[in-house]
């Protein structure tokens, strides 16, 4: 109970300072819609390619923008030692991790239901039936990208070129996430199911499983260390 | 400090028969101050050091140091630059942990792990430790949730009302000067009660007035029961506030007594390790 307090209090915390920065979500969001702009010319796909491509046209767009605002997540903490403000008080550890990967995740779905349409459109997809099967790979790839992201976050809070550092660090380790979403988008675009690829999407759900609850009960020792 | 969510005076009159030969008229006014450690029900805190050490690389910050701080002192940590000063606070207040020794918080080894203890230790670091974008209010409200307490806005009122932010309650903390900065972190402090409340070089920031509040805070704190550590370089303002004196000079402790008149051995102490001291 204490837990799930501590991280609506810090998620309050975090929204009530996103809304009045409005640093982040509307950087993710400028910077996501340029990539499809960009893709849009740079690739001049034909219709029955684009099924092929636009899975990780579309992961693509939502690392970069994801790694922008993972770039973001702890700015208030850095400001005025606030971190050591909550390293003082009895704030769980796991309540921070899930505030925080909470908060990235929200950022991040409202950018996709822009991104996503905007995708289709830009693209000339004929298949719009197709995008809730579409939405529900993208959150779990998600999920798994904002709980591996903060964590790896914590970890390059301290670095130096932490920028730099966040995404070497985080798409090598991300590598099952986005083969998982790309292999299972790919399949729906092409069948309008998920066929044989659910054991990907088994694979997606484990990953979140396990780093949410890893992150819980680690991250007490990775924001310390 | 009249005013305090958890604080009241309570006036008792004990009144005897006068037609009773003998009675003198006997009033008995009993100003009783309820403070934190009454109010929640716990024993006042007692620090133990035992020679705590601290390394950074291979630098030691602090050596073989032993104190024991009981409830209701208020101690002046005193040292040049480098002494090893912020260390030992950071140390007390969990943020680092030590290379070796332990610090015991009521006979238990205090560790980041025990959220309860952590919830006891408070540090005041002037201008620090406040969110910007959130108003002066808003960050009294976020860190007395953060500490489990309920939110009383009558209590937030006269917190803010104490440190004469009343009127400054709306406005983020960005708009705040240095000064009111660290007004508002006595506010967050007075309303939160920590049992041991460290306290990091207040002096620079404050005014006059500002000065004044906060050293009555302090006292205040210390009349509660609570344990105090301030360490400053502005010597003759630690002195008139705090019981004890501890001096450390270059990570080690040079001095360590309770403050008395005359005080020919603080004297030597003050000479000897704090050459450059301030005023």
């Amino acid at each position: 109970m204490t837990l799930l307090r501590q991280t609506g209090l810090m998620l309050w915390k975090d929204t009530l300072l996103e809304l009045r920065r409005r640093e982040s979500l509307l950087t993710m969001f400028f910077f996501g819609t340029l990539l499809l702009f960009v893709f849009n010319f740079a690739f001049d796909l034909a219709p029955d390619k684009i099924a092929g491509m636009a899975p990780g046209l579309l992961w693509l767009a939502f690392l970069f923008t994801g790694t922008l605002g993972l770039a973001q997540l702890f700015q208030a903490e850095r400001e005025n030692h606030n971190l050591d403000a909550l390293l003082l008080s009895p704030l769980d550890g796991g309540a921070l991790f899930l505030a925080k990967a909470a908060f990235n995740l929200i950022l991040m779905v409202l950018v996709e239901i822009v991104v996503i349409p905007l995708f289709w459109i830009l693209f000339n997809l004929p298949a719009w039936n197709l995008l809730p099967q579409i939405f529900l790979v993208t959150l779990l790839g998600t999920v798994g990208f904002c709980v591996l992201g903060t964590l790896m976050s914590a970890i390059t809070l301290r670095a130096r070129a932490r920028e730099l550092l966040l995404p070497l660090v985080l798409f090598p380790l991300m590598i099952p996430v986005i083969l998982a979403t790309i292999r299972c988008m790919a399949e729906v675009l092409r069948t309008g199911q998920f066929g044989d690829q659910v054991a990907w999407l088994r694979l997606l759900l484990g990953f979140d499983v396990i780093f949410l609850t890893a992150g819980v009960l680690i991250f007490d020792w990775v924001i310390e260390s | 400090m009249a005013g305090l969510s958890n604080q009241r005076d309570f006036d008792t009159e004990f009144d005897f028969d006068l037609n009773q030969p003998g009675t003198t008229i006997i009033v008995v006014e009993l100003s009783y101050q309820l403070c934190h450690s009454s109010a929640i029900g716990l024993e006042a805190l007692r620090v133990t050091v035992d020679k705590l050490a601290r390394a950074y690389g291979f630098l030691w910050a602090l050596r073989d140091l032993n104190l024991d701080l009981t409830p209701g002192q208020c101690v002046a940590l005193l040292g040049p630059n480098g002494a090893g000063k912020t260390t030992l606070l950071k140390l007390l207040s969990g943020l680092i942990t030590p290379t070796t020794g332990e610090i015991r918080f009521d006979g238990v080894i205090f560790s980041r792990s025990m959220p309860e203890l952590r919830a006891r230790v408070g540090l005041l670091a002037p201008s620090d430790h406040l969110y910007d974008n959130l108003t002066a209010r808003e960050n009294l409200t976020f860190f007395s949730r953060l500490y489990k307490q309920s939110v009383v806005p009558e209590s937030l009122d006269s917190a803010l009302e104490q440190v004469g932010l009343a009127e400054r309650a709306g406005d983020y903390v960005a708009n705040l000067s240095s000064g009111m900065k660290c007004r508002l972190s006595i506010a967050k402090w007075m309303l939160l009660q920590p049992e041991l409340l460290l306290v990091d070089e207040p002096y620079g920031v404050l005014d006059g007035s500002g000065i004044r509040l906060l050293e009555n805070f302090l006292k205040h704190q210390c009349t509660c029961g609570s344990i105090v550590v301030m360490a400053s370089h502005h010597v003759s303002r630690a002195l008139d506030l705090c019981n004890r004196v501890v001096i450390l000079s270059q990570g080690r402790l040079s001095f360590n007594e309770a403050k008395r008149q005359p005080w020919p051995a603080f004297e030597t102490a003050f000479s000897e390790f704090l050459p450059h001291g301030g005023s």
